[in-house]
């Protein structure tokens, strides 16, 4: 259970001096990349982790917590102003939000989004402290065979659940093994994979990876999009929502925070899944379906507060288990441990302050950006339209330095601008980059589980098959690895026939 | 613009990746295998059979005409433009310890900048020696990150 002293004193020190200071910063950089369309919450925490090396690792922590969750609320700003999502998670806000700019209430639009996200963030991260100890404390149970277990669940789903294409997932994600393999050997110490390079004797260097293929990849995105970006001409007044609005936007509230948390805890599906399903069971269930498209608060609020309500679940099994939710946690987890803390049941025991310190640095960060997302709605709003010929360059340079200033040497700086453009050429040809992410960090906790494992046995592998808890996250893995794959043909197939009658209706 | 295949790509792609398979499977042969610490062969030779699968796959599809498709191609300028960026953040890279940061820093964001077709001359200039400057004080002052001195050292 949350130690709620420990708990009282992790705001005590959240909410003083530097770490303040360092959550508000975070959160509004986070508010203004989740604003530009084209930047993502991923992309934000990689830009911005190497401000935090020189900071204490509860400050670093707290603020890349404040450009998460900030990064996920801010999408939905553009999306109400210019019909184009900030983040590919504010893509469902789209749907009523720009009707309601449309008819001059952007403002309120606005105002409904940012306290329907702040419902939602603070939902789950209050969830996060709640459930997070219980689950550590199960945690504690594993050993070997059932983290090899769960790093086969997680890479399954993971790898299945990515992009249009499973066979493009799967490639893209036992790639990602394969790196994870360059280096010693975890057992035995030998070099593998390393071509005569000493640099590469300790493995690939994961943050200037992790800042290549999801920042500067989509840098280079922008780049090549760079000539059509919309401009925000919209007056934006009556921020502060009104009681009636809330009062209307409840019931969304209380089907989007338990959806949200849910898809947040299931690996590889994160906001923009939860988003769409809080919208879809609001309007199912609302009286007045039909409003829904046409400017319907409720529809801005189901959306923003699903999407928000995703992020505690994203945190859950990263912090509990070591295993990421989704690319934008696997980045906070890379932070982590460059701050020396590595996120799993041994980080609530050896460090359970810290672990508190970040629930409560979680919430805080849910009610800041609130706070600053109201004050600086105007502002929020103008920075959609900044040049993207001077801020595309800025975000190369900034990839650039953080990269170098990890371990100061210029293999780090090489390894991010490689993986940078190999990440914009997998997003350009449909070859999903978080698998490849994902897969490293799974692909590490894999193996060196399953040889302990087999070391545990003396070689004898059926002993898998006599652990219960390890049998039963195996055949999941197994199940949900069919269903994602039959549902993923099915969507192909809807696709395709959209595709047909598309080409039919253009051609008569 | 009308949908592109992605069939050459596809190809492409698979045959990058089923030498890789290859090679995986031969040189994690060679690795030793010690005494009660299992065989470190069978999860790299497994991953390498499965991909070599999902290439064969790939390849398959793609020459069976059942690639996906690209929302639209690559124009001329864009492609020119992306190709431009990623040489000059190559040659960045390269000479970035040489000739330390900020000479390196201001010159690269002055040519990304007209890359991407600005030619407001003075912004532009302004922009290239005010961001260096003002990275070099946060990191190497106000962080205590050290960024390359180069010619400066």
């Amino acid at each position: 259970m949350v130690d709620p002293s420990l708990l009282l004193h992790g705001f005590g020190t959240v909410l003083s001096g530097y770490n303040l200071v360092a959550l508000v910063l975070g959160s509004f950089f986070g508010i203004i990349i989740g604003a530009i369309p084209g930047l993502t919450a991923t992309m934000g925490i990689a830009i911005l982790v190497p401000f935090t090396f020189g900071m204490t690792p509860i400050t670093g922590i707290v603020m890349l917590l404040g450009i998460y969750t900030g990064a996920i609320y801010g999408g939905g700003i553009a999306s109400i102003l210019i019909k184009t999502p900030g983040t590919p998670a504010a893509a469902a806000t789209v749907f009523d939000g720009y009707p309601m700019a449309q008819a001059g209430h952007a403002g309120r639009a606005i105002g409904i989004a940012t306290i329907s996200s702040g419902v939602g963030g603070t939902f789950t991260a209050l969830c996060l402290a709640f459930f997070a100890p219980i689950l550590a404390k199960f945690a504690l149970r594993f050993s070997a065979p059932e983290y090899f277990a769960l790093a086969c669940f997680g890479l399954a789903v993971t790898i299945t659940l990515s992009g249009r294409s499973p066979v493009k997932g799967v490639i893209s994600g036992l790639l990602g093994l394969l790196l994870a393999m360059v280096g010693l050997d975890p057992m035995g110490g030998y070099q593998r994979f390393t071509f005569g390079f000493a640099e590469l004797t300790g493995g690939l260097s994961f943050v200037p990876m992790l800042i290549g293929l999801f920042a500067l990849s989509e840098g280079f995105r922008q780049v090549e999009i760079i000539l059509t970006a919309p401009r925000v001409s919209a007056v934006l007044t009556n921020i502060l929502p009104r009681l009636k609005d809330l009062k209307e936007c409840l019931p969304a509230y209380l089907r989007a925070c338990p959806i949200g948390l849910i898809v947040g805890i299931t690996p590889a599906i994160g906001a923009d899944t939860a988003a769409f399903l809080s919208y879809a069971e609001t309007k199912r269930a609302s009286k007045a379906p039909e409003s829904f498209g046409k400017g319907n608060p409720a529809g801005v609020a189901a959306a923003q507060c699903g999407e928000n309500a995703s992020t505690g679940g994203d945190v859950l099994p990263m912090i509990t288990l070591g295993i990421p939710g989704d690319a934008a946690t696997a980045v906070l987890m890379g932070a982590l441990t460059i701050h020396n803390l590595q996120p799993g049941p041994m980080l609530f025991q050896a460090h359970p302050e810290v672990v508190h310190q970040i629930f409560a640095g979680m919430i805080s960060a849910n009610v800041v950006f609130v706070v600053l997302g109201l004050i600086f709605a105007r502002f929020f709003a103008q920075v959609i339209n900044i040049d993207r010929k001077y801020l595309v360059p800025l975000i190369f340079v900034t990839c650039m330095v953080g990269s170098y200033a990890i371990n100061n040497v210029l293999y780090d700086l090489a390894t991010c601008a490689i993986f940078g453009f190999l990440g914009y050429l997998m997003i350009r040809y449909d070859f999903p980059v978080a698998p490849m992410v994902l897969a490293q960090i799974l692909g590490s906790m894999m193996e060196s589980n399953y040889r302990r494992a087999v070391v545990m046995f003396h070689g004898d592998v059926t002993q898998f098959f006599m652990r219960p808890i390890a049998m039963t996250i195996l055949a999941l893995a197994v199940f949900t690895t069919i269903v994602a794959v039959r549902r993923q043909r099915q969507a192909l197939k809807q696709e395709a026939a959209q595709l047909a009658a598309l080409e039919q209706s253009s051609s008569q | 613009m009308p949908p592109v295949s992605m069939k050459k790509i596809d190809i492409l792609s698979a045959l990058c990746v089923i030498p890789l398979c290859v090679y995986v499977f031969y040189e994690s042969g060679r690795w030793p295998i010690l005494p009660d610490l299992g065989n470190p062969a069978w999860i790299p030779r497994g991953v390498a059979v499965i991909l070599f699968g999902a290439a064969v796959l790939l390849l398959g599809k793609a020459i069976s005409g059942r690639s996906l498709t690209l929302p639209g191609r690559l124009t001329g300028a864009d492609r020119a433009r992306v190709l431009w960026v990623a040489v000059l953040t190559g040659a960045y890279v390269l000479i970035i310890e040489r000739l330390g940061f900020m000479t390196t820093t201001a010159p690269y964001l002055f040519g990304f900048c007209m890359a991407l077709g600005e030619r407001r001359w003075t912004r532009l200039i302004l922009f290239a020696v005010v961001v260096p400057v003002t990275t070099y004080l946060i990191f190497d002052r106000a962080l205590n990150v050290p960024l390359p001195r180069g010619l400066f050292r």
